[in-house]
C-alpha cells in the first residue's frame, strides 16, 4: 500500500519574522528584512546588506543550558522545530519517539563558532573553546532537536548548500514512505552572518550592493539571510487517525545533479528536477500552480530558472505565478528551502501569493508572472518549491492541497 | 583559602545548572547538575581566566574519588601545581 506523506506543522525563524505567523504576514505584505549592517568579530568588520533575524535572545535563553552553549545555527533550528512540533500538536510518547525521524541540514554548520575559534587561535594565540567541535559539526542542529524532543528514529544532517532543506524534506518523506519512520521533523538552519563567512562570500563577488532584486533587470546579486525552516511530516493515515490538522500533502519530490559545474547553473538540470518532482502530480489548470522560485537575484540564476520553468510547463508557464521570496528574507542558503516550503504551503492555505519585491525593471530574459511588488490573491492547488545549489545539486518539492 | 579558590568557585558556579544557591566547599558534586564534559569546560575557563595550565585528559580519571566541590577545587589546584 502506498504511504503518502502530509505536512502537519511548520516553524520559522527568518529575517521577516521569528515565527511562522509573522513570517507569513511579512510575505503577504511584501516586507523586506534585508538591511545594510556591520557584521563583526572584535575589531574585524564587514559592512554588507544582510537579513538578520529579529531579536530572539530571550527565547534562546529559555532553551536551557545545553542550547545556550550551542552555536546559533542549532539554537535557530531548535526554536523552529519547537514551533513546528507544537503547531502539529504532536505528542511524542515513547512509541512515537522511536518512529520519528529528525533530518535537519545546514549548508555550513556552526560558522560563528568556527570564526570564534580561529580568531582566538590566530589573533589571540589562545586555544579554541572545548565545545568548538560540538558547535561546528553540521549535524549539531539535528542532534540538538533529536535530544531535546527525545526523537530516536533515523537522524542525520544533509549538506547540499542552498538545497539542504529541500533535500532534507524530500529524503525525510522518502524515509516515511519507505517505512523506516512514521513521522519526521525535517528542514534546515543557517547562521552565516559572521565576519569570516561574509568575507568569503564577498570574495565571490556575487553579493548585492544594496538589496536583492530577483528577476529585475537591475538585479546585482544575492543578499544572505539567517534562519531556520522546519516541517513536521507525517504518514497520511497516521495523521488522519490522530485527527491532525493536515496543512498540505507532499505530492512530489525530485532531486538530481547538473553534473557540469560548481557555480554555473544548468537549465536542463533544473528542468529535469522539476519534471521529476511533478511526474505524479495532476495539474488540471496551470493558473492554480504557484512556484516559489530559487530566484537568487544573480545574473545567471534568474533567466536560467525562467527557461527551466518554460521547459517544464510549456504553454502553461504563462498562466502560473512564480515569485522569489528571497527578495524579502534574503538567501537563507541551506535553510532557504525550509522557509520557502512554508511560503509555498501557505499559498495553499490562504490563496495569497507572496510578491517578488524590488522588481522595478522588467528583464526580457525573465518573462513570467513574478507577482511583482504586490501579493496576488488566487486559489492555489499545487505549490512548487525550487532549490538549486552551488555544485549543481537540485531539489524540488511539490505540495498540494490535502 | 588560597587566592585562586574564590575564582575557581565562581567558574564552577557558572556551570552548576542544578544549583539554586552558590556552591561552597561542602556542596556535593552530585548536586551541581554537571556532567563529565562540564569538567573539560571548567578547566578551559580556569586556564583562560587564571592564565595557568591544567594538564588533564578526559579519558583518564584524576577526579575519581571526589565527592564535594572542595575535593574538585583541591584536585584542580593539584593539577595547576604539576
Amino acid at each position: 500500500m502506498t504511504r503518502n506523506v502530509v505536512v502537519t506543522g511548520y516553524g520559522v525563524i527568518s529575517p521577516i519574522g521569528a515565527d511562522a505567523a509573522s513570517f507569513r504576514d511579512g510575505l503577504s505584505k511584501g516586507r523586506c528584512g534585508i538591511a545594510t549592517d556591520a557584521f563583526s568579530i572584535e575589531e574585524l568588520s564587514i559592512t554588507l546588506p544582510g537579513g538578520k533575524a529579529p531579536d530572539i535572545a530571550e527565547r534562546i535563553d529559555g532553551l536551557g543550558p545545553a542550547l545556550k552553549r550551542a552555536d546559533r545555527v542549532s539554537q535557530m533550528a531548535t526554536l523552529a522545530a519547537d514551533e513546528a512540533i507544537a503547531h502539529a500538536g504532536l505528542e511524542i510518547d515513547d512509541e512515537t519517539a522511536m518512529r520519528t525521524a529528525c533530518i535537519i541540514g545546514s549548508g555550513i554548520g556552526g560558522q560563528g563558532s568556527f570564526d570564534r575559534a580561529y580568531y582566538d587561535m590566530l589573533k589571540k594565540d589562545r586555544r579554541p573553546h572545548p565545545l568548538t567541535v560540538l558547535r561546528v559539526i553540521p549535524n549539531a542542529p539535528a542532534s540538538h532537536v533529536s535530544i531535546r524532543h527525545g526523537l530516536r528514529g533515523p537522524s542525520f544532517a544533509i549538506a547540499s548548500a542552498c538545497a539542504s532543506a529541500t533535500h532534507s524534506i524530500g529524503v525525510c518523506a522518502d524515509i516515511i514512505r519507505g517505512g523506516s519512520a512514521d513521522v519526521g521533523v525535517a528542514g534546515a538552519a543557517e547562521a552565516v552572518l559572521t565576519y569570516g563567512a561574509l568575507e568569503a562570500w564577498n570574495a565571490m563577488r556575487i553579493l548585492a550592493d544594496e538589496t536583492c532584486r530577483p528577476f529585475s533587470k537591475n538585479r546585482n546579486g544575492l543578499a544572505i539571510g539567517e534562519g531556520a525552516g522546519i516541517l513536521v511530516l507525517e504518514e497520511e493515515e497516521r495523521a488522519k487517525a490522530r485527527g491532525a490538522n493536515i496543512l498540505a500533502r507532499l505530492a512530489g519530490f525530485g532531486m538530481n545533479a547538473d553534473g557540469k559545474d560548481m557555480i554555473n547553473p544548468s537549465m536542463e538540470g533544473a528542468a529535469n528536477c522539476m519534471k521529476m518532482a511533478l511526474s505524479g502530480v495532476r495539474i488540471d489548470d496551470p493558473s492554480t500552480v504557484y512556484i516559489n522560485a530559487h530566484g537568487t537575484g544573480t545574473f545567471l540564476n534568474d533567466p536560467t530558472e525562467t527557461k527551466a520553468i518554460r521547459e517544464t510547463f510549456g504553454a502553461g508557464a504563462d498562466q502560473l505565478v512564480v515569485s522569489s521570496t528571497k527578495s524579502m528574507h534574503g538567501h537563507l542558503l541551506g535553510a532557504a528551502g525550509g522557509v520557502e516550503a512554508v511560503a509555498a504551503i501557505s499559498t495553499l492555505e490562504s490563496g495569497i501569493i507572496p510578491p517578488t519585491i524590488n522588481l522595478d525593471e522588467p528583464d526580457p530574459d525573465c518573462d513570467l508572472n513574478y507577482a511583482p511588488n504586490e501579493a496576488i490573491e488566487r486559489r492555489i492547488d499545487v505549490a512548487v518549491s525550487n532549490s538549486f545549489a552551488f555544485g549543481g545539486m537540485n531539489a524540488v518539492a511539490v505540495f498540494e492541497k490535502a | 583559602m588560597s587566592e585562586i579558590e574564590q575564582p575557581l568557585l565562581e567558574i564552577i558556579a557558572e556551570h552548576a545548572v542544578g544549583l539554586t544557591s552558590p556552591p561552597t566547599r561542602a556542596t556535593p558534586i552530585a548536586d551541581l547538575g554537571i556532567d563529565s564534559f562540564s569538567i573539560v569546560e571548567i578547566i578551559y575557563e580556569v586556564e583562560e581566566k587564571l592564565g595557568v595550565d591544567v594538564p588533564f585528559n578526559a579519558n583518564e580519571n584524576p577526579f575519581g574519588d571526589m565527592s564535594t566541590v572542595g575535593d574538585l577545587i583541591d584536585a584542580l589546584q593539584n593539577l595547576i601545581k604539576k
